[in-house]
Parts: structure tokens; C-alpha cells; sequence
């Protein structure tokens, strides 16, 4: 798919002479483009599905060695190993996470927060561009709800989606009450109004941010109240490698690993919250991801393994603008709010080539089309196409400073004077448009289990507007924290095992895949950590 | 679905697993059973004593024996009863759901035919309205023999017509003990009650009774279609006939398998069951449900009769056979079942109730790790002290499964006790 590219030095050359740049055709024809370069259209490294509740769905080869996986714990491993109680176990420390913990435990829920890496280390903090709500006077929940369904290629559940935009005003308000700082701009008569963008492939600007880190900003705030909330606890380096289920094959609690001590132990609980994010880590498509460094998927497979049922697993999302140069930076985003300010995007031939703000696929695909045609940059070995920042400076001289302080950071790192020079940008595996299939209330299939945030699906269909994962995370999240705490007030101790493996192994046995296999993955491929490794450090 | 192996199929041939269906039953097979006992039930009787026939929900007691001393009581008809008792509530044993599901008319028939030897005019069958559709395919089933010109010569040999009706049970595990379902049948609440004197005596309303498995009814119609010396055939050695195993755990294919009495253990689990789960290797099994003594590799090449098993150190049961593997733990499995056991005691029986609760409790602690060697003691002791506490077998078998586990696995108890 990369064939080289135009030297960067030309392409430079020809950006400077064109600046700023005509364009070639914006009119791409959308589904054209998607077919022939978007990977979701690919059928090469993707295989069938054989066991499972999905058995027959097509999957990305690489995730589906995950979630055909054997266990990394048997039964007798387990038994007589000490059992803490609580009410709900939220699996994951990201915005989701925190949401449903806060939530959960305002309802009376003892709530433990068991996180592989620490509070906060997660996608979540990443985001950069802003959440979605429908807050503005010209805009309405209706608007909301049919840009996402349309983003989503129509494949969206209009009742998740119905739920998360009618969500999306309290959530704000939550936030702000939360301690969140929202971008303001002045009214006509001098009156304090949110700031607002716009996201790619959306009729209104909806888009509320704090500056180009709003992730952080969120996350600080959730991290702060999951601090100071006397019903939680939280418990960092403690990834969740199996789930508990009783011999209904209700989910009563999770495994744990105490990546300190090398020690396995089990938790029960009359809930268990999945919200382990996404799966950007394992680089699908042989993409590099933005992703943080614990999205490996764990909670799809730990799902999957315990009788749920995903959706759409084969679709992800390109983000257009990860960082193509240099090396040690690659898959580093950009935020769209970049192109939404007016950033455009261009080939080795100083060409603009797509309408920068068209959704998000749409601009991968048209990216990855002219990286196949040879009219992308080369760079030591890197290939990629123009982002140029410096005519945007040149149009908006505060805007390094004020709004896309993150941009400027990155381009220091990379030692690019945006002001001058172009940045050198590639698609990047960015998000997981589908996930386990849950209800409005963030309930699974499998009696005791919820999920909420990334690892969930249904909701963004095949491709997900900017700003609506922060939306989702923090909607399903309450939602689900909400649930699992009622589902937890029968306060019953129900029984702890490994029921679900019995029937997953004969479907692996049956379907001929290996045994030896085993996943959750815990750590991506480059940390040369195995959950093999994992465990028998704990022996 | 269950899945339904074994060879030779019997109780579970294709003709036979018609459902609710009598012409197609009458058609196949159905028919033969009941015109022999109607035209002969003492020789019918005779019959089911030379073919060895043992009750198959869990005593292995001889049909033979229940029916003769019925057919010997001095009442009319109209006093005498048959209960064909499908209540089945015991982890790891489905043969008889399949049964009453899939084949209501040999259940039936095997009752009517058990009716005319022991000369009752009372049939009832009992069955367990927590398994789905069973309630209703049954009664669907009896429906059709209304008018039924078999239903005439019978009651022809027993003076008046037979009343054959459905009663649902409580769904209460307790309530499969046999002087529990006479009690629930009078309209009570399904206690069980002290024996002697036995049902035989003093069953329903104190009248002759005979409580058969409906298992065994199904296999009394086999054998009396086929004759005693046939049947006899069918079984490995002197074992006699086939066999229903419930067969679960870490097997590969688990399910329910008909196959001649006398099969051996190994056969079932890694010829028919496709062998352990995941390569591990076996390490006991639970024998008739979890009420018995387990047996562990040295077990292997039983002969799965009530005889051998018995002589093995162990009790066919119900035929239920729940496979353990290596990779699993055996405190958990007899945790889960004692678990069971404490939920199913009925309460009148102090010893059973208390005894079954405390035994559960220390289990739970060892299985959740906060268990102390002090606990293993008080098991020990707890399974010495409660055999024949109660009016019915069930706090014997949740004493007899504890302490054959602690006797066979002492070091996975240990384990759990020590090492923190
Ligand atoms: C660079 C970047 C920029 C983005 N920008 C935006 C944006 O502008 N607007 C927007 O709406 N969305 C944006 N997104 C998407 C959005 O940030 C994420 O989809 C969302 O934050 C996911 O939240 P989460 O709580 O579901 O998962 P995360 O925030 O990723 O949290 C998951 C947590 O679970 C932990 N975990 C994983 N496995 C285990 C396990 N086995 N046991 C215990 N814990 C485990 C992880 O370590 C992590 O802490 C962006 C994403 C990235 C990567
Ligand atoms: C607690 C308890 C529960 C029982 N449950 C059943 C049952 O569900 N079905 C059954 O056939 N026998 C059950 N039995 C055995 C019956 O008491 C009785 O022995 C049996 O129905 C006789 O039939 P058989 O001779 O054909 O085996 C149970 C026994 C006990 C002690």
C-alpha cells in the first residue's frame, strides 16, 4: 500500500510555490473511495470467526487470534485463592470507567476500580478535539442523532444513540460541576457562551473542548472526584485476565493479577463494569495506532470468552492525521480540530485532494489513495502527506496558542517549525467502532456483566464522528454505573468459578484451533511481554 | 439440545423418540409392552425379575421385588398406585427430561404395563414442571391414549378402568424421595417421611405403592417387548440390558449415552465422551450425581453396573457421570454441590438442616481461601456424625461425597488451608 512516495524535500517546493494549495478534486466520490482504499473494505488480513457467539462474522486476523484464545487460567489454578468482596468491579481506570465508578458508588455501591496500568493512563486522556452535545440554541437533540446515524453508514442502534445524545447536555453540566473547563467565547451582548466546533461530517458545530486537550482536562476531573469518593477503590497495576461466572454462566467477578506482588487473586462482586477502551494496539492492518499503550483489547476478549456477543468487530476508524515523521513519533495524532480550524491536506504535488472536513473515512481513504498512487511524501523511509499548519498560522496567528497548544508541543518534538513547515501526516488506527453488543443501559448478554465506553459497540455504527466517543464514554458509563449498582443491591454472594472455559474450550476443540494460545493480550506486541510471561511470574 | 449418543439405542432409537406422537409411537415399537403384561402379568412379573431390573434413580433396588409385593397386597385396584417418578433435580443428571420430552409414550406405556402387573388402578406420572415444555408434552402425550382399546383390556385385568393422570411436582429436589413425591401426590407438602414402613406397604393414603424411576419404566417396557433373556443380552457379562449415562464435566462431548450396562468407565468418558477437555488428564468422577463416593484413575475400568460399581467402592446412582479433570479443582466441585445439597434440605430434620448448612459454609470458606486446617477437622468429623440423620438419604449423600473427596484429594484441601 505504500509505494514510495515524492521526496519531501520536492514536495516541500511544490506546497511553497502552490501555497496555498489549489485543489486537484474535492469531489471524491465518497463510496468509490471507501471501497477501493478504506481497510475496513479489504478482505486481506481478516479471517471468519469459528467459535463464539460471532462464529461465522469476519474479524481482523489479528484480533480474532485474541478472541479464539484458551484462557490464561484453569480452575484449579484458583481455587482456595482468597476472594475480596465487593458490590461492583469497574475494569478499566478511563473515562468510562471513572464515570461508572462515580456513579455506581453516588448510589450506595461499595465500587473497586481494578486498572492494568494506572487511574487515568488510557485513551481517554489522549483525546484531544473535544466532546459532542447538543447545547447550542440552533442546534437540538433530533441534529445530534441524525449526524451520528449517518456518520455511522446507517448501522448504528438508533436506540444507543438516542440514549447517548439525550444524554449529552447532562453530561456537560456533570462535567462543569465536576470541575471541567470548557473553552468559552463572548456573546453579542457580552454574555459567556461555550466555544463550539466542527466536527467532520456534521451539519452544526457541536463540538465543546478545552483547548486541544480536552481528554486530559475530563480526566483530571474524573480522576480528582474517583480520588476523593469514600465508596471507591482503586487499585492500579491489577489487569483483569479472566472473568468469574457461576454455573448459570453469570458473570460474579474477575480474576486479577497484582502486577506488584506477582500474585493472582479473585474478586467477587454482584456486578462487574467492563470498560477496558479500545484496541488500537494491535495494530490492525499493520497501521500504527494513537492508541495508549493498554489498548489490547482484554475486555473483547474477556467478553467474547464469557458468551457475549460483539458487533460490527471488523470495523475500525483511520484518524486521518497521525504523524508520519519522524519515525519515533509515528501514529502521534493531530487533532481534527486542526482541519476544522482550516488546516488543509497535501499531496507530493502541492495538491489539495479531498474535502478536509468530510467525514473521517472518507479523508483516510482518499489519504490512502494517493499514498497507493504515488502521490504521497517520502521521508526517511516514511510516507505520508502534507498537513499544512503554516498557511492555517498565517490566516489565525493566535491559534498555536490558544487553541492547538497541543499541535505546537508535538511539532517542537518533532523539531518542525509549524509556522513554516508542513507537518508530515499518515491515516492511524485510531478507534474500534464496534465492541460488545450492550443495551441502553450498558447491559450485555451475559447475565452480571456490563460495558461501557470504547470496548462497547452499536453505537457509531462504521465510523464515528469526532467528539462522540467522549459523549459515549461518559453517557454509557453513568448509565451502566447506575445499572450495575441496582443490579448489585440484592447484595447475594453468589458462587465463584470458571464455568464459561468448560464450553469454550469444546468450541475450540471443535472448531480444531489451538489450545496454547492464550490472551488477553495485557500488553502490546512491542512491550515483548507475553500474558504467558504474566503469569508464570505468579507461580 | 442435549446431545443423544451410544450404541444400541433403545430407550432413545429414532422410533422411539417420536414426542408426543402415539400413532407414530404405535407404528414403531409402542404396543408390544403393554399387550404382554395385559395378557399375562404374572409372567410379566416374572419377566422383569429374570431380567434384573434395579431402579434407576439411584437405589438400584430390583423392580422385581417393589411390584411382587404390591401385586401381593390384599386392596382392590382402586387402592393401589404407581407413581412414575420424572422429578430429576440433581446436578449432572438429565436422562429423564430427555426421556419424558422425547419418548412421553414408552414412559407411559412402561407405567400401564407396571399397573397391570401389580394390579393398581392409580397411575400417576410426576413430573418436574421446572423442566421447560416437559409438563406439557407429557400431558399432551396421556391425552392421546384416551379411548384406547390396550386402555380396555387393562382395565379388563384390573376390574375397573385405570386412571392415569400428570401431576407436577414442586420442583423441589427433596421432593424425588420417594415417600416425598406419595406425600405431594396427596396434596402435601413434599417432606419426606421415616421408612420402614416402605411405600410398597404404605404409600399413597397408606395404600400399596410402587415409586419407580421413570427410567426404569421405560426399561421394564424394553424388556418386556423384547423378553428377559434378550434384554439380558444386551448388557456386558451379567449385566443386563442398557443403560441411560448422563455424562458431564471436562469431557469433550458431553451428553446423554445409552450403551450396555456393563460399559466401563473409560469407554464412556474417552470413546463416546471424545476424551478430556483441553489434554488434561481425568481425575475422578462424581458417580450417580454428586451423592456418591467418587472414583479417581484407579476407577477407570469399572464396570458401569449397580454391582460393580458397588464393588468398586462407589454407586451407579443415577447414571450421571461428572468427569473432573486435572485442571480442575475438586474443593470447588464439592463446594458447588454441597452447596446444592444445602439449599435442597427441606428443614424438618434438624441434623440435616444444620449439618448440610455448616458443611457448605466451611467449604465455601476453604473454595474462597479463608479456610483453616481447623475447618478440615470439623469436616471430617461432620461427615462421621451425620449419615442416618435424616428421614431421607440426602444428608448421607452430602456427608458421603465430603468425606470420599477429603479421603481421595486430601492434598488439594490441604493446599488450600495451608498456604496462606
Ligand atoms: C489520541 C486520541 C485522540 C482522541 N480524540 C478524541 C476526541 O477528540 N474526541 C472524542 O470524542 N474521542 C477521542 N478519542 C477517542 C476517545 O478518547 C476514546 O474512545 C475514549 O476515551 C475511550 O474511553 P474508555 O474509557 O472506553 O477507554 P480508555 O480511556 O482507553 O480506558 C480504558 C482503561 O482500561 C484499562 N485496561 C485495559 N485492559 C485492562 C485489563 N485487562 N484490566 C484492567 N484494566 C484494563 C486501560 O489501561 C485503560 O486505563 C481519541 C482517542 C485517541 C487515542
Ligand atoms: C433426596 C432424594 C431425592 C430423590 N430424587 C429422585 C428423583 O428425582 N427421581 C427419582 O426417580 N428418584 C429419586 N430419589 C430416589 C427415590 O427415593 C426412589 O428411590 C426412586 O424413585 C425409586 O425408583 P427406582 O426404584 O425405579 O429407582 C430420590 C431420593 C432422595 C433421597
Amino acid at each position: 500500500m505504500t509505494s514510495a512516495g515524492i521526496p519531501y524535500e520536492h514536495a516541500v517546493e511544490a506546497w511553497r510555490a502552490a501555497a496555498p494549495a489549489p485543489p486537484r478534486s474535492l469531489d471524491v466520490p465518497a463510496a468509490d473511495v471507501l471501497a477501493a482504499h478504506h481497510p475496513d473494505h479489504q478482505a486481506h488480513g481478516t479471517t471468519t470467526l469459528r467459535v463464539g457467539a460471532n462464529a461465522g462474522d469476519r474479524c481482523p486476523s489479528v484480533l480474532a487470534d485474541l478472541l479464539e484464545s484458551a484462557s490464561l487460567v484453569d480452575d484449579v489454578d484458583i481455587a482456595g485463592t482468597a476472594v475480596a468482596d465487593t458490590d461492583v468491579v469497574v475494569v478499566g481506570g478511563g473515562g468510562a470507567g471513572c464515570a461508572a465508578a462515580l456513579t455506581a458508588a453516588d448510589q450506595g455501591a461499595r465500587v473497586l476500580v481494578l486498572n492494568k496500568l494506572r487511574l487515568g493512563d488510557s485513551n481517554t486522556v489522549m483525546a484531544e478535539g473535544g466532546i459532542q452535545a447538543a447545547v447550542a440554541p440552533e442546534d437540538s437533540l433530533q441534529r445530534h442523532f441524525a449526524d451520528t446515524v449517518r456518520a455511522g453508514h446507517l448501522a448504528g442502534s438508533r436506540d444507543l444513540v438516542a440514549a447517548m445524545v439525550h444524554d449529552g447536555p447532562d453530561v456537560i453540566r456533570w462535567l462543569i460541576q465536576l470541575g471541567v473547563t470548557f473553552d468559552t467565547v463572548a456573546g453579542d451582548a457580552g454574555e459567556v457562551l461555550m466555544a463550539r466546533g466542527r466536527a467532520g461530517g456534521t451539519t452544526v458545530p457541536r463540538i465543546l473542548s478545552c483547548r486541544d486537550h480536552t481528554g486530559l482536562e475530563i480526566m483530571r476531573s474524573l480522576r480528582e472526584a474517583v480520588a476523593l469518593h469514600p465508596g471507591i477503590v482503586v487499585r492500579d497495576h491489577a489487569p483483569v485476565v479472566e472473568l468469574l461466572t457461576d454455573t448459570h454462566g453469570r458473570c460474579t467477578g474477575a480474576v486479577v493479577v497484582d502486577l506488584v506482588s506477582n500474585a493472582v487473586q479473585l474478586v467477587r462482586a454482584n456486578a462487574v463494569l467492563l470498560t477496558t477502551g479500545g484496541a488500537g494496539r494491535l495494530y490492525v492492518g499493520s497501521f500504527p495506532s494513537s492508541n495508549h499503550y493498554g489498548a489490547t483489547a482484554d475486555g473483547l476478549v474477556l467478553a467474547y470468552r464469557a458468551g457475549a456477543r460483539l458487533v460490527d468487530v471488523d470495523s475500525f476508524q483511520y484518524h486521518p492525521t497521525g504523524l508520519a515523521w519522524p519515525s519515533a513519533l509515528v501514529g502521534q495524532l493531530i487533532t481534527e480540530a486542526a482541519r476544522g480550524a482550516g488546516a488543509l491536506l497535501v499531496n507530493g504535488h502541492g495538491e489539495r485532494f479531498v474535502d478536509e472536513v468530510a467525514p473521517r473515512d472518507v479523508v483516510a481513504a482518499a489519504m490512502l489513495r494517493e499514498m497507493a498512487d504515488g502521490r504521497a511524501v517520502e521521508r526517511d523511509g516514511q510516507v505520508g502527506l502534507l498537513l499544512d499548519v503554516p498557511s492555517l498560522v498565517a490566516d489565525q496567528p493566535e491559534i498555536l496558542t490558544d487553541r492547538l497548544v497541543t499541535l505546537a508541543k508535538l511539532a517542537a518534538r518533532a523539531g518542525v517549525d509549524p509556522t513554516a513547515e508542513p507537518l508530515m501526516v499518515r491515516p492511524t488506527l485510531h478507534y474500534q467502532n464496534g465492541g460488545v453488543v450492550i443495551d441502553e443501559h450498558g447491559a450485555t448478554g451475559v447475565a452480571g456483566l456490563w460495558c461501557a465506553g470504547e470496548v462497547a459497540g452499536g453505537i457509531h455504527g462504521r465510523n464515528r464522528v469526532m467528539g462522540n466517543a467522549l459523549l459515549d464514554i461518559l453517557a454509557f458509563g453513568r448509565r451502566a454505573g447506575r445499572a450495575a449498582a441496582h443490579a448489585a443491591g440484592e447484595r447475594i454472594r453468589r458462587p465463584v468459578g470458571l464455568h464459561h472455559l468448560q464450553q469454550w474450550q469444546r468450541g475450540l476443540v471443535d472448531a480444531g484451533l489451538p489450545l496454547d494460545r492464550r490472551a488477553p493480550l495485557l500488553f502490546p506486541p512491542e512491550s515483548n511481554v507475553t500474558p504467558d510471561d504474566v503469569m508464570a511470574r505468579c507461580r | 439440545m442435549t446431545h443423544i449418543g451410544g450404541s444400541p439405542r433403545l430407550l432413545t432409537a429414532l422410533d422411539t423418540l417420536v414426542g408426543v406422537d402415539l400413532d407414530a409411537w404405535l407404528a414403531g415399537p409402542g404396543g408390544a409392552a403393554l399387550t404382554a403384561a395385559v395378557a399375562d402379568p404374572a409372567a410379566a412379573r416374572e419377566a422383569v425379575r429374570l431380567a434384573d431390573l434395579r431402579g434407576m434413580g439411584g437405589a438400584a433396588f430390583p423392580t422385581a421385588r417393589k411390584w411382587d409385593a404390591v401385586a401381593a397386597a390384599t386392596v382392590p385396584a382402586g387402592e393401589r398406585w404407581v407413581i412414575a417418578n420424572g422429578n430429576e433435580d440433581e446436578p449432572g443428571t438429565f436422562k429423564d427430561r430427555v426421556l419424558l420430552e422425547h419418548a412421553p409414550h414408552l414412559i407411559i406405556e412402561g407405567a400401564l404395563a407396571a399397573a397391570a402387573c401389580c394390579g393398581a388402578a392409580n397411575v400417576v406420572l410426576y413430573v418436574n414442571p421446572r423442566h421447560a415444555g416437559v409438563e406439557a408434552a407429557i400431558a399432551e402425550a396421556v391425552a392421546q391414549w384416551r379411548d384406547h382399546h390396550l386402555l380396555d383390556e387393562l382395565e379388563r385385568v384390573l376390574g375397573e378402568p385405570v386412571r392415569l393422570r400428570v401431576h407436577a411436582s414442586s420442583g423441589l429436589y427433596v421432593g424425588g424421595e420417594d415417600t416425598a413425591a406419595i406425600a405431594s401426590v396427596e396434596g402435601g407438602f413434599p417432606f419426606p417421611r421415616r421408612k420402614p414402613p416402605y411405600p410398597t406397604t404404605h404409600g399413597v393414603e397408606g395404600m400399596p405403592t410402587v415409586v419407580n424411576n421413570v427410567e426404569t419404566l421405560a426399561q421394564a417396557a424394553v424388556l418386556l417387548r423384547l423378553g428377559a433373556p434378550a434384554y439380558r443380552d444386551l448388557g456386558v457379562g451379567e449385566a443386563s440390558g442398557t443403560r441411560l449415562y448422563s455424562l458431564s464435566g471436562d469431557v469433550i462431548r458431553p451428553g446423554l449415552y445409552e450403551l450396555p450396562s456393563g460399559t466401563s468407565l473409560r469407554s464412556l468418558v474417552f470413546d463416546h465422551g471424545g476424551g478430556m477437555l483441553a489434554d488434561r488428564s481425568f481425575k475422578a468422577v462424581f458417580t450417580g450425581g454428586p451423592s456418591n463416593t467418587l472414583l479417581a484413575t484407579d476407577g477407570l475400568d469399572v464396570a458401569l453396573d449397580p454391582d460393580s460399581v458397588v464393588a468398586a467402592g462407589s454407586r451407579l446412582g443415577t447414571g450421571a457421570m461428572i468427569v473432573i479433570s486435572e485442571g480442575t479443582s475438586i474443593t470447588r466441585k464439592v463446594a458447588e454441590y454441597i452447596d446444592f445439597f444445602a439449599g435442597a434440605s427441606c428443614g424438618p430434620c434438624p441434623p440435616c438442616r444444620t449439618g448440610t448448612h455448616q458443611l457448605s459454609q466451611i467449604l465455601h470458606r476453604i473454595d474462597t481461601g479463608h479456610g483453616t486446617p481447623a475447618d478440615l477437622d470439623t469436616l471430617r468429623s461432620l461427615t462421621a456424625l451425620l449419615p442416618g440423620s435424616g428421614n431421607c438419604g440426602l444428608v448421607d449423600a452430602a456427608a458421603t461425597v465430603v468425606a470420599s473427596a477429603l479421603e481421595r484429594f486430601p492434598h488439594e484441601f490441604e493446599r488450600q488451608v495451608h498456604h496462606r
